[in-house]
């Protein structure tokens, strides 16, 4: 099993989710964060006040998936959040160990 | 027998089970299973306690049991009452053998050991026993150690009355404050909610700690239906589960006692007895809080001198002074509610109640003589609206003078977001704007020059939040309808048509910035575009901003995340960045809104000027300016003042030539007048329409009617430049300086990217007068001409855009740093 943790944009999250729906993935999490990568932060002024703007929001994603189809959620889940410009996230990929549904106590992918 | 104990248990809840859902009736249960209970620990006290507490001992039922009101798996609350503390080691297994054997015959049992002395002690943590006490009832055991229990306790409830009702009162109002102080949740907890079972009983208990007996007034029906409701949660889940959730809504509706089939009317009858249990409460609370002398106290009585000749403001409260007056006057409701926003002081429920009695006369008044704009725009002015909206929602009024309000009270809307009624919403989503004009620090803080900036328009937006959701309920897109009820309203009550426009854009719009968060690349300049397009000027811009704020915040408590904030900063900041490049960018023309055929001269003035000129003028405002246009055609310039809501509107049609602004500016300061705001625009056709907004704090153009004829001269004089603006203003006496804690450094912000065809320049600084001939006469001096101005006064502090070009375009780099310089010097004055 895998998880899978997606950075991207906000406004292509319906596009994401729509595009792992299509194959099938419908369970994840997301969650609203703020960051930055190397875009890096700036000042910026408002009416003579000085703001730091230095984490722009972002939304993440996290999936958990078997194995085999990593490649492909990988692959539909960054063709659904590319731009091409900079901002566009990023995706990362780790080994999960085991998985279990409280509910019933099962285990492994069964319990995804 | 552990077994056979839950068994019989069980059968006993199946049975009273069944017999609840054909009437509904809670009462009936609480019985059966009073006596159920009372016969097992009877028993589980003769085996386990008995053996061990011979004398000095007695069994007593508080609280809920005490009352012989047991929900079908509420708590059972047992008071061991020993003379002396206990020491034995025995005695207390004997305790646990007691409550043992209860908790096998399926009882949940909350039990605690106390002495008589423990019994009589007040202090905070103490505050439940002694209410519980109040309910109590002896099961079995030592009958003088009782005795001398009700002795002494009735001894120290007249000693220490007014200490438990003010621990009372103090928990009940920071129970309120954790539910937020509101009835109108979508989800609510029927017994610590508002408006929920504890308010029941404090509304009880109250009366009784204060004079000794309860008030025989209180409608014993709300009661009956949140007992109903909460014994029907307690069966339908099988243990203690106290939340009215959109799945338990549902069963209700479809149980055989249900008078109502459909959950929406069934939540409507709910939050009809949750308000008369709040308003009971709230009385007692109010009463009782009487007694109380504190600094809280000595505070209410400094508010106090707020009263007038019609209102009392007495502990933090309005009372009507001659409460007769209401058989002949119908406006003193309105003056109420006024006096209510303006000062933050709520009405005493026996006014609300005064007010509610009368209703249905001024229902008939009102229908035929509805409220007019100007007492709209006045209570929507005032710094606690919210607090006067929530008071005429409590006592009906709110849907005698709007009968529109009528369709969203109590209303639920099914979603995943929301927790509140459609009314309870609104009114969350006004508190919101006064909560964000209080801000001192996070994330909603930059927003708040924002509320600044648009304070002469807030009162549209408040006019906007009412009307936002009213069209919920009937299906399909609610903006739509909502629209169509703001437009009969805004019809009938007189508004104008450049507020109703602004009004009905804000309301049909509510949406549409959250929607461009969430489906929108920002960093897109075609996103800046369409939402430019959308709000077509940065006031209509900033109202939305703030609207689409006060709508999310009021969604839920935590629905305003900073996440979004960030997000909604974001999207303000690349629409206000692009309005202002439209201002002085050669757009593609659009369709002018009247054709040369149909008005040659108000087509010619109109070309050429930006989007801008038309989203703030009406079709008449433009129609008067393209008059003076004819006038200036032939005199070189025409002006025209008037007065309006206060204020003077100067407005000046000429042909261009360097200094004009500067001059106009300085010749209004030369008067002393005071200028607010004021915009400048070129038309196609070498002819300017700058319009000037000033006040005259001297009074003399009011004193002295003749002054605004000299004024007028003058001005003309130094718009053909007849008159040097220097000389004018010699001799004029300096206005002191301001004090160091609200002056104001001054900024200026140099802008060469928004726009394509100008040089931005944004200066902040203390307002005084002469200020903005100052920068204007700085800005000509540098051989460079003002294209557009914008200026904005709030408060002390003077924010001006100036769009600036030289020889037709932008200014290079080397002098555009000249101009700033020359503008902060000009600035710091």
């Amino acid at each position: 099993m895998k998880k899978i943790e997606a950075v991207i944009q906000p406004f292509k999250l319906e596009d994401v989710k729509n595009a792992l729906k299509a194959i099938g993935v419908d369970g994840m999490t997301i969650i609203e964060v703020r960051g930055h990568g190397r875009q890096k932060g700036h000042k910026e002024v408002y009416r003579g006040q000085e703001y730091q703007v230095d984490l722009l929001p972002k939304v993440k994603l996290e999936l958990i998936v078997a194995s085999a189809r990593v490649d492909e959620i990988v692959q539909t889940l960054s063709n659904a959040a590319r731009t091409g410009k900079i901002g566009d996230g990023k995706i990362f990929v780790y080994t999960v160990e085991e998985a279990i549904r409280i509910r019933n106590d099962e285990r492994g992918e069964a319990a995804l | 027998m552990t077994s056979a104990g839950k068994q019989l248990s069980n059968e006993f809840l199946d049975g009273w089970r069944a017999r609840f859902l054909e009437t509904g009736d809670a009462q009936s249960v609480w019985k059966a299973r009073t006596a159920y209970v009372d016969t097992a620990v009877l028993e589980a006290h003769a085996a386990a306690l008995l053996p061990a507490f011979q004398e000095d001992f007695a069994l007593l039922a508080v609280g809920g049991y005490g009352r012989r009101e047991l929900f079908p798996h509420s708590d059972i609350d047992l008071l061991l009452l020993t003379r002396s503390p206990l020491v034995h080691s025995s005695s207390k297994a004997a305790i646990s053998e007691f409550v043992r054997r209860l908790w096998d015959e399926g009882m949940r049992c909350s039990q605690s050991v106390r002495t008589l002395d423990e019994c009589v002690a007040l202090h905070d943590g103490n505050l439940e026993l002694t209410i519980s006490l109040l309910d109590e009832r002896l099961l079995t055991g030592d009958l003088a150690l009782h005795t001398q229990l009700q002795e002494r306790f009735g001894r120290f409830i007249n000693a220490e009355r007014k200490e438990i009702v003010r621990l009372l009162c103090k928990a009940t109002r920071s129970r309120h404050a954790k539910f937020h102080q509101t009835i109108y949740r979508l989800e609510p907890d029927v017994k610590e909610a508002p408006g929920g079972l504890r308010d029941v009983h404090t509304a009880r208990w109250l009366p009784r700690l204060r004079d000794g007996e309860v008030p025989a007034t209180l409608d014993p029906h709300p009661a009956a239906h949140v007992s109903s409701v909460r014994t029907f949660l307690h069966f339908r889940s099988g243990r203690d589960q106290n939340l009215l959730d959109f799945e338990s809504q549902d069963a209700l509706a479809a149980t055989p006692f249900s008078p109502w089939r459909d959950p929406a009317e069934w939540m409507r009858a709910w939050y009809r007895n949750a308000h008369s249990i709040w308003l009971d409460i709230q009385s007692e609370l109010e009463t009782s809080e009487k007694l109380e002398r504190s600094m809280l106290a000595n505070f209410r009585d400094w508010r106090s001198r707020l009263s007038n000749s019609e209102f009392t403001v007495s502990r933090d409260m309005v009372f009507l002074r001659n409460p007769a007056e209401l058989e002949v006057d119908a406006e003193l409701p309105l003056r109420l509610f006024q006096f209510v926003a303006r000062h933050g002081v709520a009405p005493a429920r026996q006014t609300e109640q005064r007010i509610s009695a009368h209703l249905a006369r001024w229902a008939r008044n009102y229908a035929t003589h509805p409220p007019q704009a100007r007492w709209w725009r006045e209570l929507l002015c005032l710094p606690s609206v919210s607090l006067a909206m929530r008071s005429m929602r409590a006592c009906g009024f709110l849907g005698a003078i709007l009968p529109e309000w009528e369709r969203v009270e109590h209303l639920v809307i099914r979603d995943f977001y929301h927790h509140y009624t459609v009314d309870e919403h609104t009114i969350v989503a006004l508190e919101s704007l006064e909560e964000l004009a209080d801000a001192k620090s996070g994330p909603t803080l930059r927003f708040v020059p924002l509320l600044e900036e648009s304070r002469d328009e807030l009162w549209m937006l408040r006019l906007a939040l009412l009307f936002h959701d009213l069209g919920k309920g009937t299906g399909g897109n609610h903006e739509i309808e909502s629209v169509r009820l703001a437009k009969e309203f805004l019809h009938r009550s007189g508004f104008g048509e450049v507020e109703s426009a602004t009004i009905l854009f804000l309301i049909q719009r509510h949406l549409d910035l959250s929607t461009l968060l969430q489906s929108r690349n920002l960093s897109d300049p075609a996103t800046a575009r369409y939402s430019a397009e959308l709000t077509s000027t940065e006031e209509r811009l900033r109202l939305l901003t703030l609207m689409t704020l006060a709508d999310i915040n009021a969604v839920n408590p935590s629905a305003l995340t900073p996440w979004r904030l960030e997000q909604l900063w974001r999207l303000y900041r690349v629409t206000q960045s692009e309005l202002n490049r439209e201002l002085s960018t050669n757009l593609e023309p659009e369709a002018p809104p009247v054709s040369r055929e149909e008005n040659p001269v108000l087509a010619e003035f109109l070309d050429g000027l930006p989007k801008r000129y038309l989203f703030t003028h009406s079709l008449e405002q433009a129609a008067a300016q393209a008059k003076l246009y004819t006038l200036a055609l032939e005199q070189s310039a025409a002006l025209h003042i008037e007065k309006r809501d206060g204020f003077y509107h100067l407005s000046v049609v000429a042909q261009d030539r360097p200094f004009l602004f500067a001059s106009v500016a300085g010749g209004l300061s030369s008067f002393n007048l005071n200028i607010l705001k004021a915009e400048a625009f070129h038309n196609r056709h070498g002819y300017i329409a700058d319009t000037f907004v000033f006040s005259d704090p001297g009074k003399n153009l009011e004193l002295n009617p003749p002054e605004l004829e000299r004024l007028r001269a003058m001005l003309r004089r130094v718009i053909l430049g007849e008159v040097r603006v220097e000389q004018l203003l010699q001799g004029r006496p300096a206005k002191s300086a301001p004090s160091r804690s609200s002056k104001v450094e001054p900024q200026v912000t140099l802008d060469s990217t928004t726009s394509e065809a100008a040089t931005l320049f944004e200066v902040v600084a203390q307002d005084r007068p002469g200020l903005l001939y100052s920068l204007a006469s700085a800005i000509s001096r540098s051989d460079c001409n003002i294209e557009v101005v914008l200026v904005n006064t709030e408060a002390h502090r003077a924010i001006d855009v100036f769009h600036v070009t030289q020889g037709g375009r932008k200014l290079d780099d080397a002098h555009a740093l000249q101009v700033r310089d020359a503008l902060l010097a000009a600035a710091e004055g």
